[in-house]
């Protein structure tokens, strides 16, 4: 800001003198800029299900549980937890001497209450009800223990309360649902300060805290005196932000802007990926031409995933080959040979398929397709919500096999309606998380239902099955071969089309920015250990 | 006066209950279910029909939809415009709290274009046809030809990332506010000054004018008192509409500089469906555009007190 110190007098030529010279940044102030879409509409994760909230309510609370860099759950405010042999029972035991920035004990009452608030229909929580499932009781065992119990088994509990907020009660009871986003209490380091809606958040230091998170190195307040998260509209202005010194840190950089710190010794840059389905395409198999098995194949052995990345993102993008990205704990690292870009291979497929070529036209016909009129063009669409580059570029792949495809991006409420009319051939669908439950959640036959998340249409007893066992069996590596089970099978049956896995880029100067640590997942970060040099 | 001024506030109650009515209808026939649209954005978790049927209740979507329009006609009478189902915040108070910075957009927007148009008009009229009158009416044509969108960019290259002037985003401080009301007062500037510049040509010429200098007034008092004065009004009409303009047109000003404003406010709350914030900000909206309509309007007598309503 202090660059704009002359600025505010030429205003005030121009304003009547209504300017005032802007105030330099003090040391152990961090801003971070990032895109303006990515802006919560609520910042209680108890209410709001989006990722960037509870990454936020992580600087004004700690978590029971923490996912570190390394990618494994540490304790948090819970020092141990066990769990029942069958996955019902939770038990987590709590660290001693915590408290609330408004003075107030943190103990098993208070996650009582919290994990009531949840679930309380008033409260209306979009995804952290759902994630912590229905439990059957909260017991207060003793102020340092709680016990969650369950009906049937709950074995993503962890997942799901590493995100989880946990507030003081005193301040829950103060303020009502829609007050309590702008009076956030917690254990962490940072009381929220304001939050301007479109424009930033600040957060600024709580003296009070003891470095209960142990992703912190030094124990006690963080040195950073202040932590502002400013939402950037224009991307070509985010992009730049670091580099005039707008910003310490650029997080979700625009593709276009990497070249602008990637490599140069006074920046460091960062790419990381986020484990989940990647940027796939879910194939509705409910109608012709994608009802047939052989058409299928014929897409995904014309798709050249390594090429797009290259032509359009510079290689910049993670691969995400089969239905879990490449990232993903529980990947399946056979995936990528299923189906090695082949067009000669799709051409015959297509062929024996029906869809054939007729001389002088470049897009293929029926030629006595079960249910498509002779004559009809193969034609598919391809609806996203972004990077509809990535569909120009499969779009030429596939004219090469005579297949005719139409990228069209829609909003998000035109992609959910489509969904629930099932009017989509090639259609974006994504989660994100490294627990393998996302690939029962998309694929699981269960889930074809109105709001659901399976739109394929696929149906199969023994996928299936497998994919149940994502959901009650508790060891996390038999989990991981039932994903990897799955995997195969999806990828048998060609049900979707992976395309790309699009990475976080983060940017600042080297010089000026220490101790800035991300998470295992590219959209988490701690500012714990964060110092900043003038 | 006052009888005009009251009749024509009470002709803002039917256009603004048919305005609310479009809106309310073009909301439910565009495609996607709020809540439905909630739970999708959400990553990870499976949607139950009985967790969706449960929000949709709490959001009161399950209402027939001459209720859910019944309950917001009786709360905006009382300046309750309910609840955004997305923000789960009050929406008159999501408005106020918008409106603010949008309102220091637009004016400081709408007095530079004056600042800039109006001379530049003047400039023009006063030598028709001479290189003045080229070079003014060439920048008009440019200002009003360029897009907004390409317009900020330009001045954020040039102010903020090549000379440092001004901060290329935000609404924390004054100067944060010079780029983007120049971004606005440009392209409303051009078409300022074309209308300054034929409107004062049309006044210049008429008897009055000649008979004033036939007097031997001095120029300067010709042009800026009789000429300026006469050739305001219809510069006034273009005022109004260029200030409603870019009250609910300052969104994409808002998106390239990251300010907070109502424009963002409803482009967000359409691409969510969030029914009541959308039909919240338009009526609010289309309140001011009619109230600074009425206003201009009013300006009229004050610039002309040959017109005079209501009698």
């Amino acid at each position: 800001m202090r660059r704009y110190r002359y600025a505010a007098p030429l205003l005030a030529c121009l304003l009547a003198g209504i300017a005032r010279p802007t105030l330099a940044r003090a040391d152990g102030n961090l801003t971070i800029a990032m895109p303006a879409d990515q802006e919560p509409a609520s910042i209680d994760g108890q209410i709001d299900p989006y990722q960037l909230t509870w990454l936020l309510d992580s600087f004004v609370t700690d978590p029971l549980v923490v996912l570190d860099p390394s990618g494994h759950y540490v304790p948090g405010l819970a020092t141990s937890w066990d769990v029942s042999p069958d996955a019902r029972i939770w038990t987590f035991h709590l660290r001693d001497g915590v408290t609330f920035q408004d003075g107030t004990r943190f103990d098993a009452a208070a996650i009582k209450t919290n994990l009531e608030r949840i679930a309380d229909p008033k409260t209306a929580s979009a995804q952290l009800k759902n994630d912590l499932g229905p439990y059957t009781s909260v017991e207060v065992v003793d102020p340092l223990t709680v016990r969650i119990t369950y009906a049937t088994p709950w074995v993503t509990l962890l997942e799901a309360i590493r995100r989880a907020p946990f507030w003081s009660p005193a301040a829950l009871a103060k303020y009502s649902l829609a007050d309590f986003q702008q009076h956030l209490v917690g254990t962490g380091p940072f009381r929220l300060g304001a939050w301007q809606r479109n424009d930033r958040i600040i957060f600024t230091r709580w003296d009070g805290y003891r470095g209960w998170n142990p992703v912190q190195t030094a124990k006690g307040p963080v040195s950073l005196s202040s932590l502002t998260i400013r939402f950037i509209g224009e991307a070509a202005v985010l992009g730049r932000m670091v580099e005039t010194g707008d910003a310490d840190i650029a997080y979700m950089l625009p593709q276009d802007a990497i070249e602008d710190y990637k490599g140069k010794p006074a920046y460091s840059f960062i790419i990381r990926d986020q484990s989940g389905t990647g940027l796939q395409m879910v194939m509705n198999l409910r109608h012709p031409p994608l009802n047939d098995l052989r058409v299928r194949q014929a897409l995904l052995y014309a798709n050249d995933e390594n090429l797009v990345n290259d032509v359009v993102y510079d290689g910049n993008y993670a691969k995400s080959e089969g239905p879990l990205s490449n990232n993903h704990p529980c990947h399946w690292s056979g995936a990528g040979g299923v189906y090695p870009p082949d067009p000669a291979r799709a051409a015959a497929l297509l062929d024996q398929a029906g869809w054939k070529l007729v001389p002088g036209q470049p897009i293929r016909q029926a030629v006595g397709v079960p249910g498509v009129t002779d004559g009809t063009p193969l034609r598919l669409r391809w609806t996203v919500l972004h990077h509809k580059e990535i569909g120009e570029a499969v779009q030429q792949q596939f004219r090469k096999i005579g297949v005719d495809l139409r990228v069209e991006v829609v909003p998000g409420p035109v992609q959910i309606d489509r969904v629930g009319r099932r009017d989509f051939d090639l259609i974006y669908e994504r989660q994100r998380s490294p627990d393998p439950y996302i690939l029962d959640q998309i694929w699981n036959s269960r889930w074809d239902q109105p709001g659901g998340w399976a739109w394929t249409g696929f149906k199969d007893p023994q996928l299936d099955a497998v994919l149940d066992t994502l959901r009650t069996e508790p060891s996390f590596a038999k989990r991981c071969d039932a994903a990897k089970t799955a995997q195969q099978m999806i990828l048998q049956n060609a049900l979707q089309l992976s395309t790309l896995s699009d990475p976080v880029f983060v940017a600042f100067r080297t010089a000026r920015v220490s101790g800035f640590d991300m998470g295992s997942e590219g959209n988490w970060f701690f500012v714990n250990n964060v110092k900043v040099t003038q | 006066m006052a009888r005009y001024v009251l009749g024509r506030v009470a002709q803002l109650i039917p256009v603004l209950l048919l305005v609310s009515a479009l809106v309310f209808a073009i909301m439910h026939i565009v495609p996607g279910d709020p809540a439905e649209l909630m739970l999708a954005g959400a990553e990870g978790g499976a949607i139950t029909p009985q967790r969706l049927a449960e929000l949709r209740q709490q959001m009161g979507l399950d209402e027939p939809l001459l209720v859910q329009y019944g309950r917001f006609v009786a709360g905006a009478v009382t300046g309750d415009l309910g609840q955004s189902v997305r923000y789960r915040v009050p929406v008159t108070g999501l408005i106020l709290e918008r409106f603010t910075p949008t309102l220091q957009l637009s004016l400081a927007g709408l007095a530079l274009s004056v600042l800039i148009g109006v001379p530049l008009g003047i400039a023009a009229a006063i030598r028709p046809n001479s290189w003045l009158d080229l070079l003014a009416m060439g920048a008009a044509s440019l200002g009003a030809a360029m897009p907004i969108y390409w317009v900020g960019l330009v001045l954020i290259l040039l102010f903020s990332f090549q000379l440092g002037w001004f901060p290329p985003a935000g609404a924390d401080s004054p100067a944060a506010l010079v780029l983007p009301a120049l971004t606005l007062a440009l392209v409303s500037a051009g078409m300022l000054a074309r209308l300054v510049r034929s409107s004062m040509i049309e006044i210049l010429s008429e008897d009055f004018i000649r008979a004033a200098r036939a007097k031997g007034i001095g120029e300067r008092l010709v042009v800026w008192r009789h000429g300026l004065n006469n050739a305001m009004i219809p510069v006034v009409t273009m005022l109004g509409l260029q200030f409603g303009a870019m009250l609910a047109g300052a969104v994409v000003t808002e998106i390239v500089f990251s300010r907070p404003g109502i424009g963002r406010l409803v482009v967000t709350a359409i691409l969510q469906k969030d029914y009541p914030l959308v039909q919240g900000c338009i009526v609010f909206l289309a309140s001011v555009y009619l109230l600074v309509n009425l206003a201009v309007d009013i300006a009229y007598a004050w610039l002309d007190p040959r017109i005079r309503y209501g009698t």
